[in-house]
């Protein structure tokens, strides 16, 4: 049973945390939102960023919308392409 | 047809490729190339450095087509778009709708270039000619325009 997520950050995100991926442990399904909380909770520089955006298993999520074990979260700054 | 590369690409062979795809369904090809830019008049750019999500920027680009597909009548759609570091001028994204007609083919290259904008996973870093180095904001105006085309009703100009 997978009890992980694997955590990817882009751009600045990635230069806040320090790292561009990571296995995060899940204890019980969550929302984006709560993750995100947590997140700026175990990485204070995150402050930075004001607006966090999320995608799971690559596709953009609402903060309401439900994380489970074995998704691929992607954390990133509104995009700037073009 | 998508494509995300760090070479560069040859817009003109692109539209001839799009040309010969569609054959004499389309009469109207509308391109649209972006370029990189100064950031600001007196703070000239270097080079814009692009980072991207291998995979979702793939997968959203080419939803980003298949909608504009469904929303006019298009015979064909080419998504270009460069990652890497970029030198100032350098070409960064190329968008091309074929259409039988011109409307279709305006209003679907504008509606993937405004989506690429706000949708696909790019994020640019710009490092200016002074020195100074920083990740590009999202323009109000990007979002702005993006929700305008979902307010929009679609109206394929040959329905």
């Amino acid at each position: 049973m997978n009890t992980t997520i694997d955590l990817l950050y882009f751009a600045r995100v990635a230069e806040l945390v320090g790292k561009r991926s990571e296995a995060w442990p899940l204890a019980a399904d969550t929302t984006g939102e709560h993750l995100l909380a947590e997140l700026r909770a175990r990485y204070p520089r995150l402050a930075q960023a004001q607006r966090l955006r999320l995608a799971i298993n690559q596709e953009h999520a609402a903060p309401a919308a439900r994380v489970q074990a074995g998704d691929e979260v992607a954390i990133f700054e509104p995009v700037t392409g073009g | 047809m998508i494509i995300v590369q760090e070479a560069d690409f040859d817009g003109a062979a692109l539209a001839r490729t799009l040309r010969e795809q569609v054959g004499g369904l389309a009469g109207a090809i509308v391109t649209f190339t972006g370029h990189v830019r100064d950031y600001a008049p007196d703070e000239p750019t270097q080079t814009l450095t692009l980072e991207h999500y291998p995979g979702m920027c793939e997968r959203e680009l080419e939803d980003i087509a298949a909608t504009a597909r469904r929303r006019w009548n298009l015979a064909g759609t080419v998504i270009a778009h460069r990652v890497g570091t970029l030198h100032r001028e350098a070409q960064i994204v190329f968008v091309a709708a074929a259409s039988a007609h011109r409307g279709d083919a305006f209003r679907g290259c504008e509606y993937m270039i405004d989506a690429l904008k706000t949708r696909a996973p790019f994020w640019k870093r710009e490092t200016l000619t002074s020195g100074k180095q920083f990740w590009v904001e999202q323009r109000q105006t990007d979002e702005d325009r993006t929700q305008s085309w979902n307010n929009e009703k679609t109206l394929k100009e040959t329905p």
